[in-house]
């Protein structure tokens, strides 16, 4: 297949819905050969199967990024496949309900929070390592984040340390690992995900007020918005880009 | 820190950071637990504590490495980042409650145990004689403070801009 990744292999945890799953068909497209690595294989195979489908190169591997054994199983399997890693794309988070700083509870929201966000970006980033290093100029490490983990957040109060954490982590890696070729980036998307349709539901009003205030006046989509960036910090294009976060959502978030 | 008698009652909370420089691909589990887990738990229970016993001014210190990172400091930089929007989480919380919170950035060298932090340097420190944040988290704690929240004021001689 040809394209801006062709020959490229790419791992992208949460890749079995939402923004994973957009960046997952977005870099599939363009020729990579993709690890769709998610908690369940049940929403994972039909990703995967989906994009072989439509003539891409796709395989699911069954991965908990909170577990340092799981994420290095699927790396491990993702090279004795492919043969190589170039791009790391870790997406998968669990978590962000409503909570005020101040509730008596915040451990069950911080504990599966900060394992996803934090500790599986740590796992995903340091196993996958060497083989970044092996692919030298196009190593590639994207964490998918959020404009919370700027700006604060006053209805999730703890996800936006933990996203904020991915921030810190991309740009000390970006200094780390550059002299290898390496980049280390972030996105920080707003999407029509899973979890945001569903508040929609739930909210009718939430969809109206999160377009008044995006001055593109809708609200990202999972491949075509938030899987072009990730393809474009995946490619070649983005060689003299590290450190960064790219917030895509619209216009709604200008303070960086 | 912060007297009843003489202004609103404030907190200062300085995060316990690991200080050692690790390269990301040694650092074992047990020691992201502790540079990560334990302080950031730690920041959440201290500022729940500030907040329940009526605190209306909290202040945060922490090194310009939450913003800049820093090559082998990652684990460092992860918890101080996360703290420094944690500080603005707070303040969106609890804004209505007449608290304030702010974090103040003081230079790595004098957070941490080595200087050699990657990050910009500029000829302002060398202009500048004092990095002491003292004055500044006075006027934190302060009356004078109440419009001032959510933010990070960094002292450290203009070395991080």
């Amino acid at each position: 297949m040809t394209g801006r990744l062709a020959g490229r292999v790419a791992l992208v945890t949460g890749a079995g819905q939402g923004v994973g799953e957009g960046i997952a068909r977005r870099l599939a497209a363009e020729g990579a050969h993709v690890v769709v690595a998610a908690r369940r294989a049940g929403t994972g195979e039909p990703v995967a199967a989906s994009i072989v489908s439509a003539g891409g190169s796709a395989v699911c591997i069954e991965t908990d990024v909170t577990q340092r054994e799981s994420v290095a199983s699927c790396v491990q399997q993702t090279v004795d496949r492919f043969g190589h890693l170039h791009v790391v794309v870790h997406n998968a988070f669990t978590g962000a309900i409503s909570h005020r700083l101040e509730d008596a509870d915040l451990d069950r929201h911080w504990a599966a929070m900060s394992r996803t966000a934090v500790w599986g970006s740590f796992f995903c980033a340091q196993l996958a390592h060497p083989h970044l290093a092996a692919a030298g100029a196009n190593g590639r490490l994207i964490l998918v984040t959020s404009p919370s983990g700027v700006e604060g957040s006053a209805n999730i109060a703890l996800y936006s340390p933990v996203k904020a954490a991915q921030r810190a982590l991309a740009k000390s890696l970006a200094r780390e690992w550059g002299h290898l070729g390496i980049t280390s980036n972030c996105i920080a998307p707003v999407a029509a995900s899973p979890a945001l349709i569903t508040a929609f539901e739930r909210n009718p009003a939430l969809r109206a007020a999160i377009e008044d205030r995006t001055p593109l006046g809708r609200v990202g989509d999972i491949t075509d918005d938030i899987g072009s960036v990730a393809l474009f910090l995946a490619s070649d294009d983005a060689g003299y880009v590290t450190g960064q976060t790219i917030v895509c959502d619209g216009g709604s978030f200008l303070g960086l | 820190m912060g007297d009843a008698a003489t202004g609103p009652v404030s907190v200062v909370i300085r995060p316990d950071l690991d200080r050692v420089a690790r390269p990301f691909d040694t650092i074992t589990d047990e020691q992201w637990d502790a540079a990560w887990e334990a302080p950031m738990r730690a920041v959440i229970a201290e500022l729940q504590r500030a907040f329940r016993s009526g605190a209306r001014r909290i202040v945060v210190v922490l090194p310009t490495t939450a913003m800049s990172g820093g090559a082998r400091y990652a684990h460092v930089a992860a918890p101080a980042e996360a703290v420094r929007v944690l500080v603005k989480s707070a303040a969106r919380q609890w804004g209505a409650h007449g608290v304030t919170i702010n974090a103040v950035a003081i230079a790595p060298e004098e957070f941490l145990a080595s200087p050699d932090v990657a990050g910009p340097q500029s000829l302002a420190a060398a202009a500048l004689s004092s990095r002491d944040p003292a004055a500044l988290i006075d006027f934190l704690c302060s009356e004078a403070s109440g419009d001032v929240t959510g933010q990070t004021i960094v002292v450290d001689g203009g070395v991080w801009m």
